[in-house]
């Protein structure tokens, strides 16, 4: 469930004020039940991508396979949201964004940069600099689907697939979770069946996703392994995603996190991909 | 064993033939009930081994071979899946496949083909059948294509069937630009396309090709013709074949072998005796073979079909002698432990011979062959061992009645049939021209020398099946259009072991005070970390032995220090942590421009031999991305010029859909790389062609790294299989000849005698093999195999013939007056002997797979051949060496056995 469990760095549980304001109310209007589905998808997208101005985490990544060989990647990631505000009623769930990964090792791929514009009514916009081949080049991205940097992650699980892009079921509700199974309204363009994203109630922070293929088996699943408060927002720290059929595994571990650093925004522009932004790098 | 053994055993056949009937049957019946029981119900008698078929060549070789713990290594490493190839041709539209309608069909294959798994009986919660991730199909692969204006499009090739010409014509330009693709999965002609469907594992094959051929029968009425095949198909098909082969020629064997004796002997219920052996002998071995535990193989396949022959030999000289004695006595007691008398020894020593033969084929480094050989020797002891209890008893529970008018009628046998008539008048022939039938030998023998210089060792297992079978077809096609079905691969891997630390400190020292120089001018903060990384350095390694280990912990603690740096130190040690980095990536072997650019010089020496139709590398991949990257022309096809750029083109290539082909090329450290060769022929020659190429330009073309080149891939595991068979066989050949000798020196307790006996069988095995080289057919492994048994089996005629030579010679006291009984009832029994034999391994003919025809008419050759050699070359010697066979000759005093004789 991409959208949800992206959680990774950006997520901060929503100014947990507001939330606070807006809980008790949805509660009182459903006499108890769960608020509808789409308020606990909005919500929870908002959650994992869109929480705060901005955002910068530094991403150890450990790309396992299943002869347990593995490879290491670290990487700063900046993101800068649209939306000026972080209230779920504004669409601050579904705004525009852009994010710079900026690759610090190994050795010889540090300085590559990647720059992507996240759009929601069109294609991403993606740029790419390898500094040893001296070259910026355009990326067209139409499928969101392919491979993170040659990771189990796709770019859709960093950086939030589009909520319209999935009808939307409440499934089960339990102690702790929302379960929500989301069906593709393009089945052809992607590789699922459905997914089930388990939402956990207080903070609707996705904490694990299982994908379903069409011979309806799980092939796939992320989950969230460690929540940690920053700047008094419990953000996921620690995620992984397995591949179950190839037996494949990438663990992201964040470190480094920081919110609201007034990233300015000419620094998510193609002028800074061959030349870092070290202020903002750390 | 002593004259008394076997005069007891076979007063106790003769005696209590009840007994000895019942206990036969009880015996063979509780073994195949232990084989049998376990294979119908597996769950109730786990202990007991099932019937288990084994049709992989890979176990041609046993699974310690260096060879296949390399290949086994090396699929793991690079995730290699055996693989169904399915090719979809279409000859008649003008666009080929590339018409919407065609692309629309395949594109409903390859979906209904990735869904082709079934839940693992094994693992519960697991799926077996093909692994959809590592399919290659046209809709499953990702394009990599220009778009606009520095713009780089990462895309599927096919993501739905294109609705126009244009579209379709389209994914065929796109494809042929991908060098991993053309010629791979799209012909040059653009007529035909490949799936290949990677298997969890190979016995999933047969389940995979009829769900595909289901799906296909509804194509019927289109142009496109559907090819399926790849080697795991053909290894399900050995299997179903296999058995068809057991089922038919088997039964079929044994009703010729009884029209041949019914022919012989017009005796309905005493030839039932022989075939009765030999059931008991066939059922008896396989069920034994089965209760060890050994797999039923394309060799032990055939040990019914060997053993029934072999079984029913010395009934037949049983039945042959009681045939010509029994009229003498009308008295069945009598006949038989006359018979027998005359018999035991030579029986028991073919036999021996026999099973030496066979028994020799364990000198080979094959399993199979050797379970083959082993199980064959038991099964031939064991009709030995019914034929001189169970025939006399069965005879013994005859009523006399019953032989009646049995036997010839007392008379002249020689002169009253054909067979009796030709064979007195060769005996004199043979005797009468003697020089010349050894002058026409040695003429066969200098042929036979030169032919077998020119034998062309050579196999293929795809053809073993018959020329027209669908897979042999699918073969042809496929090859035609593509560049090679037949896959081997070629490992490149670092030579030696570990960097030893004491070496590598000072290396890691120098490039470090070369790059604190480099650093000079920068910020007092960068100079004291790089001094503080060098004093490091020196106190890491201290510790640690390995260079690997070294920079491992090196590289942990610049991470410590990193962590806990102050802001102005901290982009000091995140370049200290580069060089750290940079070193450790030196081991990186296949970032290395150098090392790529010569894998692609290697590709294209390979490509230049004629059988390599293409071949794929990481070289490739690197090549094809950097030229889109840097827009797509020409030009930009080649490795870039540094290992970073390598490293940053093979990053971008991995953001698409498929990161993990990169993992079949080259491992994920670098350091291991993997060359598919596609060969367009499966013959053992012509690969041993492509690696005597890559042997001549690794010797002029030494690798820039340290790198070992090692083959793999079953192509490559028939080679070394066959290379074993050939020199094992020599031993074998060798291990049986000398077996064969001692047991007839010892027998005939001369060594001149023993020599004599090999003679004709020598000659006969040189003769056909050297036949094989002139005619041209290839040696394969059912030629090869055959030639250390038939030693054992063509024994047989030359020993029959000189014991009785021997004990004929004793009572008529010279050599030319025995010639004429020779030429009587022991001539005759050979010739019987050969013809019930030789036409009853002629079933094999109708055997669907080609070595089984092979070894059909083969040993039906070599058969009749030493039973004619025997008869031949012989007598002839003997008429020449008789001063030095029969030192002492004295003049026989005449008994009745001569007299009769003279009658005849």
């Amino acid at each position: 469930m991409s959208r949800y469990w992206l959680v990774t760095l950006f997520q901060k549980l929503a100014l947990i004020a507001m939330a606070l304001g807006i809980t008790p109310i949805a509660l009182a209007q459903d006499a108890g039940a769960a608020p509808e589905v789409e308020r606990i998808v909005n919500r929870a997208n908002m959650v994992s991508y869109f929480q705060g101005r901005d955002g910068r985490a530094r991403v150890a990544m450990t790309i396992t396979d299943s002869q347990g060989r593995t490879r290491s990647r670290e990487l700063t990631i900046l993101r800068r949201d649209g939306p000026e505000t972080d209230a779920v009623e504004g669409g601050a769930y579904l705004g525009e964004q852009k994010y710079y990964v900026y690759f610090r090792r190994p050795a010889d791929v540090s300085q590559m940069t990647l720059l992507v514009w996240k759009h929601q009514d069109r294609d991403d916009d993606r740029w790419l600099y390898l500094p040893a081949l001296d070259l910026v080049k355009r990326i067209a991205a139409s499928d969101k689907r392919t491979s993170f940097v040659g990771s189990d992650f796709f770019y859709e699980d960093i950086s939030g697939r589009s909520i319209d892009a999935d009808s939307h079921e409440l499934i089960e509700t339990t102690d702790n979770y929302y379960v929500v199974r989301n069906k593709p309204k393009r089945p052809g363009e992607v590789e699922f069946a459905y997914y089930d994203v388990y939402i956990h109630k207080q903070s609707f922070l996705p904490v694990r996703t299982e994908y379903i293929d069409d011979s309806d088996n799980l092939y796939r699943r992320y989950t969230a392994l460690a929540v940690e408060k920053v700047q008094g927002y419990p953000t996921v720290v620690k995620a992984r995603m397995e591949n179950l059929r190839n037996g494949g595994t990438t663990e992201l571990t964040y470190s480094g996190i920081d919110y609201d650093l007034s990233l300015p925004e000419d620094v998510f522009s193609e002028r800074y991909l061959r030349r870092a932004p070290r202020e903002y790098l750390q | 064993m002593s004259e008394k053994t076997e005069s007891s055993w076979l007063q106790f056949a003769t005696d209590r033939p009840r007994l000895t009937v019942w206990t036969m049957v009880v015996v063979t019946l509780m073994l195949v009930g232990l084989a049998a029981l376990p294979s119908l119900w597996p769950e109730r008698f786990g202990l007991l081994n099932p019937l288990t078929i084994d049709t992989d060549p890979e176990n041609m070789l046993s699974g310690d071979e260096p060879v296949r713990v390399f290949h086994d290594d090396m699929k793991e490493q690079f995730s290699l899946y055996d693989m169904v190839v399915v090719g979809v041709v279409n000859e008649s539209d003008p666009d080929g496949v590339f018409n919407v309608g065609s692309l629309r069909r395949l594109y409903e294959l390859t979906e209904y083909a990735s869904t082709l798994r079934w839940p693992d009986p094994d693992n519960p919660g697991r799926q077996e059948g093909v692994v959809e991730e590592d399919m290659l199909a046209l809709s499953r692969v990702d394009n990599i294509e220009q778009e606009g204006v520095g713009s780089v499009r990462f895309s599927w090739l096919m993501p739905e069937p294109p609705d126009t010409r244009n579209q379709a014509l389209a994914i065929l330009e796109r494809a042929q630009r991908i060098p991993l693709f053309d010629n791979t999965l799209v012909s040059a002609d653009g007529k035909a396309v490949a799936l290949y469907l990677p298997l969890t594992s190979k016995d999933m094959s047969y389940r995979v090709r009829e769900a595909l051929l289901d799906k296909v029968a509804g194509w019927e009425d289109t142009s496109d013709q559907v090819y399926i095949t790849g080697l795991p198909v053909a290894e399900d098909t050995f299997g179903v074949q296999m058995f068809y082969q057991m089922a038919i020629s088997a039964p079929l064997a044994m009703l010729v072998i009884f029209l041949a004796m019914w022919w012989f002997f017009r005796h309905v219920r005493l030839i039932t005796s022989a075939m009765i052996v030999a059931m008991v002998a066939a059922a008896s071995t396989m069920a034994l073979l089965v209760i060890s535990g050994s797999t039923v193989h394309i060799m032990s396949s055939m040990i019914p079909v060997f053993i029934m022959p072999i079984a029913v030999l010395d009934a037949v000289h049983i039945l042959s002698e009681f045939f010509d004695r029994y009229p003498h006595h009308r008295e069945r007691r009598r006949a038989i432990r006359e018979v027998m008398g005359i018999l035991f020894k030579p029986m028991l020593f073919t036999t021996l011979t026999t099973m030496a033969g066979f028994a020799s084929l364990a000198l080979t480094p094959i399993p199979p062959v050797q379970v083959f050989g082993i199980f064959i020797a038991i099964g031939v002891f064991l009709a030995w061992l019914c034929t001189v209890t169970f025939i006399p008893a069965y005879i013994m529970l005859m009523p006399e009645r019953r032989l009646t008018g049995f036997g010839h009628a007392v008379g002249d046998p020689d002169g009253n049939t054909v067979m009796g008539r030709w064979l007195h008048r060769l005996g004199e022939g043979v005797v009468g021209h003697a020089r010349a039938v050894l002058v026409v030998t040695m003429v066969v023998v200098v042929a036979a020398s030169y032919g077998i210089s020119q034998i062309r060792i050579n196999d293929n297992p795809v053809k073993w099946f018959e020329p027209e079978h669908p897979i042999r077809v699918a073969d042809r096609v496929l090859n035609e259009h593509f560049g090679g079905t037949y896959m081997a691969y070629l490992a490149l891997v670092p030579e030696g072991g570990d960097v030893i630390l004491a070496d590598y400190r000072q290396t890691f020292l120098d490039r470090l005070a070369s790059h604190q120089k480099d650093v000079q001018a920068q910020e007092d903060a960068t100079v004291a970390v790089f001094e503080e990384l060098r004093a490091m350095a020196r106190e890491v390694s201290g510790d640690t032995d390995s260079a690997k280990a070294f920079l491992d912990e090196l590289d942990q603690r610049v991470g410590v220090q990193l962590d806990a740096a102050s802001d102005t130190r901290y982009d000091a040690w995140l370049e200290a942590q580069s060089f750290v980095d940079g070193e450790r990536q030196r081991s990186e072997t296949f970032k290395s421009p150098e090392v790529l650019r010569y894998i692609a010089r290697l590709q294209q020496r390979l490509g230049e031999t004629g059988v390599v139709g293409k071949s794929n590398s990481v070289a490739d991949v690197v090549k094809t991305v950097h030229r889109e990257l840097l827009g797509g022309d020409a030009e930009a096809f080649r490795i870039p010029d540094r290992p970073a750029a390598v490293a940053q083109t093979l990053l971008t290539y991995q953001n698409g859909h498929r990161p993990q082909d990169l993992w079949h090329f080259v491992t994920p450290d670098y350091q291991n790389a993997s060359i598919w060769v596609q060969l367009t022929s499966g013959d053992n020659r012509d690969m041993s062609r492509v690696v005597e190429a890559l042997n001549d330009f690794i010797a002029t073309n030494p690798p820039p790294a340290s790198l070992q080149a090692r083959w793999f891939g079953l192509n490559y595991i028939n080679v070394v299989w066959q290379e074993k068979m050939v020199s094992g066989m020599a031993m074998a050949l060798f291990g049986s000849f000398v077996v064969v000798l001692l047991l007839m020196a010892l027998l005939f307790r001369s060594l001149l005698w023993g020599l004599l006996c090999m003679i004709p069988l020598t000659v006969t095995i040189g003769a056909i093999y050297g036949l094989i080289g002139i005619v041209g057919k290839n040696y394969d492994m059912p030629v090869a195999v055959l030639s250390a048994l038939s030693l054992g089996l063509a024994v047989d005629y030359a020993i029959h013939f000189l014991a009785r030579t021997r004990a004929t010679q004793a009572e008529t006291g010279s050599w030319r007056r025995s010639v004429a009984p020779m030429f009587g009832e022991p001539a005759r029994a050979i010739t019987r002997n050969a013809i019930v034999l030789g036409v009853g391994f002629l079933p094999l003919l109708a055997a669907p797979l080609v070595p089984y025809q092979t070894v059909g008419v083969f040993i039906a050759a070599i058969l009749l051949t030493a039973g004619l050699s025997t008869l031949l070359i012989l007598p002839a010697l003997i008429t020449l060496l008789q001063r030095w066979l029969f030192p002492g000759a004295r003049r026989a005093v005449p008994n009745s056995q001569k007299q009769e004789e003279g009658v005849q």
